[in-house]
């Protein structure tokens, strides 16, 4: 598909009938790449990814969805055909989590260095050893450092919606990325809702053109030689590759605004809106708030609302955007928070902490006063963090209201003895 | 610029003096005019015309009876213009032109146009009709898709196997040079000075053939033909990269890999990879009191390719370049609908420990011991050999060229001696067996 086609497509039409649709979150990943219309995916199977990229074969062979399917042999080889035919133009997709993720690290890497602007689902899953299938951000929080924007997602629907999205934000050219969409193994990727299908021709109006390869390209009518080797410190060597990096913290930064201009656009055509970077929920006049990520979020909700019918103060704040780190949004959703309990499903070794927890640490340091902050972990292996378990996370930050110069010491493991 | 042309070879040490190039020349000609003749140490110097592109015989013959043809290269004689003056006797170093005793007249070789008697007559091979000219006159004209001066090490020979095959391959190509010598001599450039004259890059050393893979079907979906090609090492190949490498060709993915097999890690210093042979020294199995180099035998990545029934797989060697182009060709012509493999062998002058203007020796003496066999195979017509020795050398003549191999105990020889026989007498079954189903 050429831009030209995409505009000669007719505009939205605003009396419509809605599509409304019951699927699990794999699946609404699957609906949402065949509506952003990818060159081509690469396809290898991993617990509990493996039912979006049975969705997509599945889409292919329907005639729903043309594109290129590559069975690869491994996760390391998946990544590397998508480069392969990003770096030819194409548009492309692929999803892992877990030991597909860490296989395909060296290439994981490089997919960020090279500025390739491809989309990759991770249907987040605990680490192993010992040996676990089920859900957990260890995976994507694994991997938080290496260049990729991630974005979590709280329901099935804002996988299909982000799933699109993900493109124009990863395709502009001031972000020129890779953006991994987090959707949270077990909960949602088999978690089945009722969706809301976008109309194709309003998809395609939204994604406009195509043009991936226009900063680094394998084609013989433009011929380059893509990432040569950098000379020693003798040369210019270094100061390339300081070019190169730097390029991506920019592309990175660049990218909070992009998603933020791309969720309004997005929320302007198909109806749909999403707090892009850091939503913010009875939030005004709380004294104190949780801070969460992903599909937990519903729950902590049920249980902040329950808190609120109780008299209490407390509101709640929930990361969407997780790399780039969204300090700004953050460090203005806690400009009143007297208290923060942070809820993680991973683990920060080295901290003793979750890991948003440990990326929060850095926000607070640029408040004029200190805020106490409590590091809550749950929702290991797949464990379900209930409401009861919120309960008990607003109860201990409640607490922290009441020792204003603690500091933090130790986390609060909510699972170990359900 | 001239044509080159092809020429009878000589090789001394393979002479034994036998003198059957003479009858056969006597029987084709009347009378011979190559001669065989004793020198020091018992061994034989040859008397036979050289063509040489600067003849003194022509230069000095007063009648124009001697004249030399720039395209076949052959200097020919013409009886009615000589008057027997013998100036170009006294003008030839090589006792190439001489009186014959009978006619009394001069006489000398004309190759039997191209189709010497004496060379299918030799029995040792030490006279050879070597008839690469054409791939020089063919290919001088291709343009050299490699900047000059690429930084190989002196006597290296995958600088020709690259200039060669992008020439071969053309300007609309995706060439990937996994870690390696080749980006190592600046394939892909230095400082954002490309080698290449197309598009080319570095995979990781893990994923070449994936990534061209994802390069192809690309184009193939925009409808353009560009040929995919990967010229790598042989550890990429069979150590790290063996998964990418295998399953696109179970894939069947349009591609042409070409492995340049220096038999170890010799870009980064030298080190033991899976084709590394039993017995050689390396930087990773040194020679000391408790090593002897390598413990155990190479991996024959090659018949792993035929394996997995590739569009097209064949070895080839820089000492046969005639061959090596014939399977070029071929698998160009496969990578457009399927997984084309090509696995070239190549000595590495600083690595295998031999002087700098002995490569093509050390690479021709290993096929003349059948330490490496020429073949070539696909789905269709089984597996062939395209040369191979008739009396193939022992392994020693391959192993003494080479300082890798000095430390070996006669126990460490006759093991290799040993999986030569055994491989060889494997693909011959090979090579049998598809000749049986033909």
């Amino acid at each position: 598909m050429n831009s030209a086609s995409v505009a000669e497509r007719p505009a939205p039409v605003s009396e419509k009938k809605p599509k409304y649709m019951l699927c699990e979150g794999n699946e609404a990943a699957a609906l949402g790449v065949a509506l952003a219309r990818p060159d081509m995916v690469a396809l290898y199977p991993i617990t509990p990814q493996s039912s979006l990229v049975e969705h997509l074969a599945k889409l292919v062979a329907d005639g729903r969805m043309d594109a290129d399917v590559v069975e690869a042999e491994g996760e390391h080889s998946v990544l590397s055909v998508l480069q392969g035919a990003t770096l030819a133009g194409g548009r492309t997709y692929t999803a892992t989590c877990g030991p597909g993720l860490a296989f395909m690290f060296e290439p994981y890497f490089r997919t960020a260095g090279m500025r390739l602007p491809m989309v990759m689902t991770i249907v987040t899953r605990d680490g192993i050893t010992p040996q676990s299938v089920w859900g957990g951000h260890q995976d994507a929080m694994t991997v938080r450092e290496v260049g990729w924007v991630q974005i979590y997602c709280e329901s099935v629907q804002e996988v299909l919606d982000t799933t699109v999205m993900a493109f124009k934000i990863a395709e502009h050219h001031d972000v020129m990325l890779p953006v991994n969409v987090c959707l949270d193994g077990n909960y949602l990727s088999y978690g089945s809702a009722r969706i809301e299908m976008p109309e194709q021709a309003e998809v395609d109006a939204f994604m406009g053109g195509k043009d991936v390869n226009w900063h680094v390209a394998l084609d013989p009518l433009r011929p380059m030689a893509v990432d040569p080797m950098t000379g020693n410190a003798s040369g210019s060597g270094p100061a390339t590759f300081v070019r190169y990096r730097k390029g991506q913290c920019r592309g990175m930064q660049n990218a909070l605004k992009v998603i933020e201009e791309v969720h309004a656009d997005w929320g302007r055509r198909i109806g749909r809106h999403y707090a892009p970077l850091v939503e913010e929920y009875r939030l005004d006049d709380a004294d104190f708030a949780l801070l969460t990520l992903g599909s937990m979020t519903g729950a902590a909700k049920d249980a902040v609302d329950e808190a609120r019918a109780a008299g209490r103060r407390i509101g709640l704040i929930k990361i969407k955007t997780f790399s780039p780190f969204p300090i700004d949004a953050l460090q203005r959703a806690l400009r009143n928070v007297k208290a923060l309990g942070v809820v993680d499903r991973s683990v920060a070794f080295r901290w003793n902490c979750g890991p948003m927890f440990q990326e929060t640490l850095g926000v607070l340091y640029r408040l004029d006063r200190h805020l106490p902050a409590q590091s809550f972990i749950g929702g290991l292996a797949g464990a379900d963090i209930t409401v009861e378990h919120f309960h008990r996370v607003i109860n201990d930050t409640e607490a922290l209201m009441q020792q204003p110069e603690r500091i933090y010491h130790e986390p609060v493991w909510l699972n170990e003895k359900d | 610029m001239g044509n080159a042309c092809n020429t009878i070879t000589f090789n001394a040490a393979q002479c034994d003096g036998c003198g059957l190039c003479m009858t056969a020349c006597a029987e084709t000609k009347g009378s011979a005019r190559i001669q065989v003749l004793p020198a020091e140490d018992k061994t034989y110097a040859l008397s036979l015309c050289r063509q040489c592109g600067d003849p003194h015989c022509v230069s000095t013959c007063p009648t124009g009876a001697l004249t030399k043809d720039v395209d076949t290269g052959v200097i020919a004689w013409n009886g009615d213009k000589c008057v027997d003056c013998l100036l170009c006797t006294v003008g030839c170093s090589y006792a190439g032109i001489s009186l014959d005793a009978q006619t009394r007249r001069v006489v000398k070789c004309d190759t039997c146009d191209g189709a010497p008697a004496c060379a299918a007559a030799c029995p040792t091979k030490a006279l050879r009709y070597v008839t690469t000219a054409r791939i020089y006159n063919e290919v001088r004209d291709w343009e050299d898709l490699f900047a000059p001066g690429l930084s190989g090490c002196q006597g290296c020979n995958t600088e020709l196997l690259m200039r060669h095959t992008m020439r071969r391959v053309g300007p609309d190509s995706v060439l990937a040079t996994p870690p390696g010598c080749v980006p190592g001599m600046g394939s892909v450039g230095f400082n954002g000075l490309a080698g290449t004259k197309v598009p080319v890059f570095h995979p990781l050393l893990t994923n070449t053939a994936a990534m061209l893979a994802g390069v192809k079907r690309q184009y193939n979906r925009l409808g353009r033909e560009v040929t995919a090609i990967a010229i790598a090492g042989d550890g990429g190949a069979a150590d790290v990269g063996f998964q990418s490498l295998s399953g696109a060709a179970e894939r069947g993915e349009q591609m042409l890999f070409m492995v340049i097999d220096n038999e170890g890690y010799m870009n980064t210093g030298m080190q033991r990879s899976g084709c590394t042979p039993f017995g050689a020294w390396t930087s990773t199995t040194p020679v000391g009191p408790e090593s002897r180099g390598k413990s155990q035998d190479a991996k024959n990545l090659p018949l792993i390719m035929m394996q997995h029934r590739c569009a097209y797989v064949a070895t080839a060697s820089t000492a046969y370049m005639e061959d090596f182009y014939d399977k070029l060709d071929r698998a160009i012509q496969a990578a457009k609908t399927g997984f084309a493999y090509l696995h070239v062998y190549s000595p590495c002058t600083t690595g295998w420990r031999f002087p700098a203007d002995q490569n093509m020796e050390v690479a021709r003496k290993a096929v003349e011991t059948n330490f490496v066999l020429l073949w070539e195979y696909t789905p269709g017509q089984g597996l062939r050999f395209t040369h191979a020795p008739d009396n193939p050398l022992p392994v020693t003549a391959y192993l003494k060229v080479m300082g890798r191999f000095r430390h070996l105990s006669p126990e460490q020889i006759s093991h290799i001696q040993n999986k030569i026989e055994e491989n060889s007498a494997f693909v011959t079954s090979l090579a049998q067996s598809a000749a049986a189903q033909a």
